[in-house]
């Protein structure tokens, strides 16, 4: 069952791969579609955000795994995005990546140096601690898919559908709307 | 407000909630198909071999070596260490101590990643010649541990063409404990009286290894 749960994970992680390559290109483009920023882009946001914040606690409590102390800091990160995203998402908050993006920039930093431990034990303290090892790699799906690389994929794929949410002319290509003047709070049928 | 303004708002917002509904069944559709694709992608892990088929039955004799501290100078340098009497994965008798000559053991976990970097270290370390005359090698295959990966151990020391002494720890890691391993991997040098010469908790290259088994050779006077 627990084989099952970490590919499930992973496929999920996969998904957020494709939806945060297409949102960067999108970002990049600036014509990011009025859909995604309007009604998907925080809401999935959110959604990732939940998926693994669900996705570590079942590894800890359900499987078993003792989180490590780098683990824990990119909790930190990614469990109060839950709530950052989901009040966001349900205001439409489009300012709300100026507190996601800190938040999961660390977050994609502290997962990315895991990351590299996970692979070179020799960069890091060069030594397994008995009971939660940070180079020790839990799950590794598709031969790449470790769990700080799910949660390194998790965090840049909030913080690219984070900033594509945010109602800029810069990264539409369009004249602010009026309303979105007074302040992060939007509304909603303006742009629709 | 207008009539016609009034249903131009509540079209639009029907049309919102019919792309939300779309856009979340469209969420639970993706969550569908990767659970699907897991069960049928998914085949049964090899836990056939349990810690308890693995674990061995070592008698401990002498006083525990305190944990090795983080930093500075390691207490135990100069005092008796445990002497242990156990078996390797086949069952043929290894000691630790006792044995009258210097001795170097290596504790190694076999889910640990920096002991499956040094492992190899070791065995090209021995073949190329690097273990000094007189000085006894074993290693200690500690942290048993079914659910964690690279099980089981025996496998691993065969893959990596380990041919050198085993010990194969208990389950609790009793051996582990009466050296005083605070991580894997973990070292200690041992003159020819059983008395430690120094424990080092870390990856060794092997010009380490060479330098601290002549320090077990040189304190064995």
């Amino acid at each position: 069952m627990i084989a099952v749960a970490e590919r499930v994970f992973a496929l999920l992680a996969l998904v957020a791969i494709v939806i945060a390559v297409a949102t960067a290109l999108a970002l990049a483009r600036r014509r990011v579609p009025d859909w995604l920023r309007d009604d998907v882009a925080l809401p999935l946001a959110t959604a990732i955000a939940a998926v693994a914040t669900g996705g570590s606690l079942l590894a800890s409590e359900v499987a078993g795994y003792v989180p490590c102390v780098l683990c824990w800091y990119q909790r930190i990160a990614m469990y109060p995005l839950v709530i950052v995203l989901g009040v966001a998402s349900a205001r439409r908050d489009s300012e709300v990546w100026r507190t996601a993006l800190p938040l999961s920039g660390i977050g994609a930093g502290i997962a990315a140096w895991h990351i590299a431990i996970e692979r070179w034990p020799s960069l890091g303290s060069e030594v397994c601690d008995p009971v939660a090892p940070c180079a020790l790699r839990w799950v590794e799906e598709f031969g790449f898919l470790t769990l700080p690389t799910m949660a390194l994929i998790g965090f840049v794929a909030i913080a690219v559908l984070s900033l594509a949410a945010r109602r800029s002319p810069i990264h539409t290509g369009r004249e602010p709307n009026p309303t979105d003047t007074a302040g992060s709070l939007t509304d909603p049928t303006s742009t629709v | 407000m207008s009539n016609a303004a009034t249903m131009r708002r509540d079209a639009k917002r029907r049309a919102q909630r019919r792309s939300q509904l779309l856009y979340a069944g469209i969420a639970v559709g993706v969550v569908i198909l990767a659970v699907l694709v897991a069960v049928l992608s998914t085949g049964e892990r090899d836990r056939a071999v349990s810690v308890d088929d693995i674990a061995g039955e070592p008698a401990i004799s002498g006083d525990p070596l305190s944990t090795l501290p983080a930093s500075g100078d390691d207490p135990t340098v100069g005092s008796s260490a445990p002497t242990v009497e156990g078996a390797d994965f086949d069952g043929t008798p290894v000691a630790i101590g006792g044995s009258g000559s210097p001795e170097l053991v290596m504790f190694m976990a076999s889910w640990c990643p920096a002991c499956q970097e040094e492992l190899p270290e070791v065995v090209a370390w021995m073949e190329a010649g690097g273990v000094p005359d007189g000085v006894q090698l074993a290693s200690v295959a500690t942290g048993l541990d079914a659910s964690r990966p690279n099980w089981p151990p025996d496998a691993w020391f065969e893959e990596e063409g380990y041919t050198g002494r085993v010990l194969v720890d208990d389950a609790d890691g009793s051996v582990a404990q009466a050296f005083g391993l605070s991580a894997t991997p973990f070292w200690v040098a041992l003159d020819a009286d059983g008395q430690v010469v120094a424990r080092i908790a870390g990856m060794l290259d092997t010009t380490q290894m060479t330098a601290l088994a002549e320090a077990a050779v040189a304190s064995s006077g």
